[in-house]
């Protein structure tokens, strides 16, 4: 009990300090870093909520991100929708790719889902490219409109939907549904040998996956206001897979805090611009090693548990 | 008609010098190896660094090149994965992070432009009325021997039957003391060199830049389920079929839509055939 209101605690002045930091620092530069960050966090919960739940690492996420972002690119440019659709559609599209990429690949064993999703990204980045007269190529889609006009005021609405998908995907992994999964990365053939339909509950864990991070996706693409291949890249997927590392893998709330940490860490390594990548990927290489468990998740554990005396 | 005959199998023997070495690495260390792009990227961008800054003749770059490539491959699997080899998904991690170091590195030294990797041969041959440049026809022809040589390799010498009596049963192969890491080693060796070969013979006519080593894991990967992981007839097989397929998509319909082939065939042998044409087991 002790705990859990420590956590609540934690939470909830996290949310506070988030919110009040462009207000207490007034910058348009500060407030930017964390929109971004908020961004990520949404895409990391969703990518810990599928993998590092059930232990089926997915190598594309950018897929759904792009995905998403597209769709909300062309509802709001092509048909002139009006900005509030592209939740949805972001999220809806995500779900399609979903449904395609997981059904035949998550029925199996092996690493067959983690290499499709993977093609999946990497193909995807291409057609992009390759149909670059509706696509704007490069470019990609410019002139979408704000969801807010206000940057302030977009920035709490994002923070707003962080917390909301933490708090949402944390209760799904703390449920009997989250259980489920996780018994699913311990042993996948007991849980079948259990009757429990094993593949269904890996499916839906991917579509609510796909869905959130199509929805980041959007938010992403109505915050740069243009949306380019570059966001189905592969290092995009590795951004949030490290970002998740960092945290610790399956915790959810970890997942916010590797990302908020490597987004502010990276806009001090600004200076290196092109480096920044390199960094990512050095970075992943030497937590795999030398903090298999993360940096965030098992921090805070020690800490509430030393406020609460509980001897560990 | 010949035109569709020619350039399907200079892909086809592209594809199978990436795939045989893709499925070479896991069929024996069970080491599903995202990396193994890198190695042809690497191949391709040694050649260009011996013969444009160095002006090494391009004959002797090439061995060169191989050789350090594969050496590189040596130190990656002893170095980084090795240690991982317990679990399958911290090896593809591990592989994935090496891939975009050297992605990275590429890119801090080189810039994201197009280098040109000089060809072997810049004579023209016409075939049947078909105009094919000389470098894929030595592409073709270096590939069917560097295949066979391995192939032979494999079934004729001490150390092939090392292999594969090590894909066949890893735990009787140690009982019988054959020294497993170290012919992982070897292995990854060998599919390191292929693939730095597949980028030297390549490089001339693909375009070479530092994101190059990701569609080469694509397409193995498409022809490693396409064939059935870890059988290497299954991969060649499979190459043949993927690139004509795709050279048939380019003439019949449209260079465009050649790169869903792979994907659009991973997933639908995944629906019909999770084994692959060859594989035994579906999963491991």
């Amino acid at each position: 009990m002790q705990l859990k209101n420590i956590d609540r605690g934690g939470a909830i002045l996290a949310v506070a300090v988030m919110a009040v930091l462009p207000l207490v620092f007034d910058s348009r530069y500060l407030m930017g870093v964390l929109t971004v960050a908020a961004i990520y966090g949404i895409w990391s919960v969703s990518w810990d909520f599928m993998s590092g739940l059930t232990g089926r690492e997915n190598f594309g996420h950018s897929l759904f991100i792009g995905v998403g972002a597209y769709a909300a690119g062309f509802l709001n440019t092509l048909w002139g929708a009006n900005a509030w659709w592209s939740l949805p559609a972001g999220m809806a599209a995500a779900v399609v790719f979903a449904l395609i990429m997981g059904i035949p690949t998550l029925r199996l064993k092996g690493p067959y889902f983690a290499l499709a999703m993977l093609s999946g990204a990497v193909i995807m980045q291409r057609l992009m490219l390759i149909f670059w007269e509706y696509t704007g190529g490069e470019e990609g889609i410019n002139g979408i409109e704000p969801l807010i006009r206000s940057p302030l005021y977009f920035y709490w609405f994002v923070l707003g939907v962080l917390a909301f998908t933490v708090a949402l995907l944390g209760g799904l992994a703390r449920s009997r549904w989250g259980l489920i999964l996780k018994a699913i990365r311990g042993d996948e053939a007991t849980c079948q040998a259990a009757g429990l339909n094993v593949t269904y509950y890996k499916i839906a864990s991917l579509v609510i996956s796909a869905a959130f991070a199509g929805m980041g996706g959007a938010l992403y693409a109505h915050y740069q206001l243009q949306v380019s291949p570059q966001l189905f890249a592969v290092v995009t997927s590795i951004t949030i897979i490290t970002m998740v590392y960092v945290g610790g893998m399956g915790s959810i709330y970890g997942a916010v805090g590797g990302a908020l940490l490597l987004t502010l860490m990276t806009e001090m390594l600004r200076n290196f611009g092109e480096w920044r990548l390199m960094v990512y990927s050095v970075a992943l290489i030497l937590i795999l090693f030398f903090l298999p468990r993360g940096l965030v998740a098992p921090t805070w554990n020690k800490m509430r548990q030393r406020w609460a005396g509980v001897k560990s | 008609m010949l035109e569709i005959l020619i350039f399907g199998a200079v892909t086809s023997a592209i594809y199978a010098m990436l795939a045989v070495g893709f499925t070479l690495i896991f069929g024996v260390a069970r080491i599903l190896n995202l990396a193994h792009g890198s190695f042809y990227a690497l191949g391709a961008y040694g050649a260009y660094v011996l013969t444009t800054i160095f002006k090494v003749p391009l004959l002797v770059a090439a061995p060169l090149v191989v050789i350090g490539v594969a050496l590189f491959g040596m130190v990656v699997e002893r170095v980084l994965i090795r240690p991982m080899r317990t679990s399958q998904l911290a090896v593809l991690m591990i592989s994935l992070a090496v891939a975009l170091v050297v992605e990275q590195a590429l890119f801090l030294v080189f810039g994201s432009e197009y280098r040109n990797v000089p060809s072997f041969s810049d004579q023209k041959y016409v075939i049947g009325g078909v105009d094919v440049a000389g470098q894929r026809l030595l592409t073709l022809l270096v590939a069917v021997v560097s295949i066979g040589c391995l192939y032979l390799f494999i079934q004729k010498t001490r150390l092939g039957s090392a292999i594969l009596a090590i894909s066949q049963d890893p735990e009787a192969a140690q009982y019988m003391g054959i020294p497993s890491d170290r012919i992982f080693g070897v292995v990854m060796a060998l599919s390191a060199g292929l693939a730095a070969l597949a980028g030297i013979m390549a490089g001339p006519f693909l375009s070479v830049q530092p994101s190059m080593h990701l569609l080469p894991i694509v397409k193995a990967f498409a022809i490693v389920v396409v064939g059935g992981l870890g059988s290497i007839p299954g991969s060649i097989v499979a190459a043949l079929m993927l690139g004509y397929a795709e050279t048939l998509v380019a003439y019949g319909i449209s260079t465009s839509w050649t790169e869903i082939v792979s994907v659009a065939a991973t997933l639908l042998m995944l629906v019909l055939r999770p084994a692959g044409f060859f594989g035994k087991r579906a999963a491991f």
